[in-house]
């Protein structure tokens, strides 16, 4: 009979990890909401004193339609870009467990090297192979009998736009999503499945009856983490936008805030949305994180 | 076991954050004060004033000049953040004409009103030493300037038997008449403002006035509405650019397009240093990969673009204003450096270049060929943007670039002059 002797340790062993996090993360989140509460401008960053306005920033936000606008674009983007993530990376995941050696360790290295690769690097890249005049893609599209391609701006309307931004952000993300997949697909058991197969349940059935079952918490952390990032994209927009337009049309959350808080130089403006997208964010997790809690009540 | 491999693995992500946290070091204190740091905006000052400016640095006070080159795309945001920091801040920088009434308001830079005479006192270009002054201080002072001018294709101008044109009316309908489906007549990008405002400036409009003591968006004035309407006639009938296309590198299309051996325009609009640029291309003999351009002037031809009656439109009075960081740790040092900067031989080698120096005394290092002559013609009446203390603020948001790209886009511009009124406005004050 095994006693539950609540030992000291494992909540000493937490102590730095808690205390590095609240002074790396608590701090600015302080600060963050200080300033969504104050009038912050270019004077203010100058050394001027800051006015507390309570919740103007707020109430001026919420009465922007605009901001309505980029919060639904950001939401649709991320949700469908890691809904596309999500189906491309675990079908990766099945194909390496199906192959031979060999094909597998190909495949696992040409994801790796699309993971390792930095972000503005690649960038440039995919910048170059959309560009309008020169760009393979729409060199290959142009070849096409009956396709005329030739010239298209992708950047030049936003629905292309984030149609771009959107295969830039899978390809970035993808090869995550197979891996932990993968790892996840290696834990499953043979024996169920043979079983499984031999009770005469097909491929697919075997996929939702039983393995998806199984890495039901692999999936539902990779999903997470894939939401959290697409709905905080910035780097691939923002480049994108460097090459094409950079006018509002073309802005998800985290563009909007940067041109609210460095380019326009309204830094509690900034703050609130930033608020306001750490209050999606946490909306996001939440059924993550109850389930969780369920799961460690059980 | 379960809760055995969580705890596990939070003790391992605190041994990663431990490591982290080590890597970042207090930067190394400076030496003497005497290395600085210098930044300049784009690619405008050749790599041979760039080297000047380091060893005469060097020379004046045995310490280290570094030039950092910041885009301009994101200037703006990294002044902002760098400038007010004395531990990130640049020394000396290089700023936007426009955007010297914002930063020097907010006290971003050091007063050197003592310094003036040594810099060149009232001979510096008057315009852009005013953007840099509050209440008769010397915050920013003129660093180089550059207004734009037209760039035109002689030989397809002749064959079209179109003359060089002498009113902005005659301009637009020669424009008009060279487009094809493959050449713009006159390639302008649709959000492409800082010309734009050429067409608003020149039928008398303005991008803000000052009403007693604070300032308003007036594009819905008449005459801004005016420019405004043929400006977006001149879009539709002559340019192919793309109407999202905001500051781009017009004279790629000037060229000869190396694939079909014609050029995609017959006319552009550029600042004077474009010229280096432009010419029959030829394999760069250092580097194959490269090409270099000659110019070629029975084919390439420049003109100031035509007013209204005739003359001289205004242009958007492009260049820079330099100014020290009131953060930084070396002032001294900064205004040796800023002795450097307008000394004649640094002046006269600016004019050399094709960048109008800041001291107009040494404008005569300019030259006297068609671009010099197209440079000061177009500089006299040249116009900045509205000195307001928000203004940086405006180009910041991106709005003007947004509102243009929708008037060009064939939006109704009433409506979007009166849209954009408002949202302007309410950044124009700071």
């Amino acid at each position: 009979m095994h006693t539950m002797r609540r030992s000291r340790v494992p909540y000493l062993l937490l102590v730095p990890a808690v205390a590095i996090l609240l002074l790396g993360m608590g701090y600015p989140l302080i600060w963050q909401i200080i300033t969504s509460l104050q009038e912050y401008g270019l004077a203010q960053q100058f050394g001027q004193p800051a006015p507390f306005v309570g919740v103007d920033n707020y109430v001026t936000l919420a009465a922007n339609p605009q901001l309505w606008l980029v919060v639904g674009k950001s939401l649709a983007f991320c949700v469908l870009t890691a809904a596309i993530t999500m189906v491309i990376g675990v079908g990766l995941a099945l194909l390496m467990t199906g192959v031979t050696k060999t094909a597998r360790l190909i495949l696992q290295i040409a994801l790796l090297l699309a993971w390792a690769m930095p972000v503005v690097a690649a960038m440039t890249i995919w910048i170059w192979l959309f560009d309008r005049r020169r760009g393979v893609i729409n060199y290959l599209l142009d070849m096409i009998p009956g396709v005329e391609m030739n010239r298209f701006d992708w950047l030049a309307s936003p629905v292309t736009f984030l149609l771009v931004a959107s295969i830039i952000v899978v390809w970035m993300s993808v090869p995550f999503v197979a891996f932990s997949v993968y790892a996840g697909l290696t834990q499953v058991s043979d024996e169920v499945l043979e079983a499984a197969s031999l009770d005469g349940a097909s491929g697919w059935q075997r996929f939702w009856g039983i393995v998806a079952p199984m890495i039901r918490p692999v999936l539902s952390i990779v999903l997470l983490l894939q939401l959290i990032w697409d709905l905080r994209v910035f780097t691939q927009i923002k480049m994108l936008q460097d090459a094409g337009s950079a006018s509002g049309d073309y802005d998800l959350l985290g563009t909007y805030i940067y041109k609210l808080g460095t380019s326009s130089q309204d830094f509690g403006a900034a703050s609130a949305v930033s608020i306001l997208v750490l209050a999606i964010t946490v909306a996001l997790s939440w059924f993550y994180i109850r389930s969780l809690l369920r799961e460690d009540a059980a | 076991m379960r809760k055995m491999r969580k705890i596990g693995a939070v003790a391992a992500a605190t041994a990663a954050l431990v490591v982290l946290a080590g890597c970042s070091t207090a930067a190394p204190e400076d030496e003497g004060g005497q290395d600085i740091t210098l930044w300049l905006m784009g690619g405008d000052t050749p790599d041979a004033l760039r080297d000047y400016l380091k060893t005469e640095y060097a020379d004046a006070t045995g310490g280290t000049l570094t030039i950092e080159e910041q885009d301009w795309a994101d200037a703006l945001a990294k002044l902002t953040t760098a400038l007010p920091d004395a531990e990130n801040t640049p020394d000396v920088t290089e700023i936007g004409n426009t955007w010297s009434p914002t930063f020097t308001t907010v006290g971003a830079f050091t007063d050197i009103t003592d310094l003036m005479p040594e810099l060149g006192g009232d001979d510096l270009l008057p315009s852009f030493v005013e953007a840099g002054a509050v209440d008769g201080a010397n915050y920013a002072v003129p660093y180089y300037f550059g207004s734009r001018y037209i760039f035109y294709r002689k030989d397809l101008w002749s064959a079209a038997g179109l003359p060089v044109p002498t009113t902005l009316e005659e301009f637009n309908t020669s424009a008009a008449a060279l487009r094809t489906d493959g050449q713009s007549g006159f390639y302008i990008g649709g959000e492409d403002w800082r010309n734009g405002i050429s067409w608003i400036f020149a039928n008398g409009g303005e991008l803000a006035v000052k009403n007693g003591d604070t300032w308003e968006s007036s594009l819905s004035d008449p005459s801004t509405i005016a420019g405004l309407q043929q400006l977006q006639a001149l879009y539709t009938s002559a340019s192919l650019a793309p109407v999202n296309e905001a500051d781009s590198t017009p004279w790629v299309n000037i060229n000869d397009n190396e694939a079909t051996g014609a050029p995609e325009a017959a006319t552009i609009i550029a600042p004077g240093w474009a010229r280096w640029s432009i010419g029959d291309l030829a394999p760069d003999p250092e580097d194959s990969t490269k090409t270099v351009a000659t110019w070629n002037p029975d084919k390439f031809g420049v003109f100031v673009l035509p007013g209204v009656d005739g003359g001289v439109a205004p242009v958007f009075a492009g260049g820079s204003n330099i100014a020290i960081s009131a953060a930084s740790k070396n002032q001294e040092a900064s205004k040796e450096l800023l002795k450097i900067i307008f000394s004649e031989e640094y002046q006269t080698m600016l004019g050399e270049n094709g960048l109008g120096p800041a001291n107009l005394q040494y404008a005569d290092a300019l030259g006297d060929d068609e671009f010099a002559t197209a440079l000061i013609d177009s500089a006299a009446d040249s116009k900045l943007t509205p000195a307001a203390p928000g203004w940086a603020a405006v180009e910041g948001s991106g709005l003007l670039e947004e509102f243009f790209g929708k008037v060009n886009g064939g939006g109704d511009i009433e409506a979007l002059a009166a849209e954009y009124d408002e949202k302007i406005t309410a950044l124009l004050n700071g």
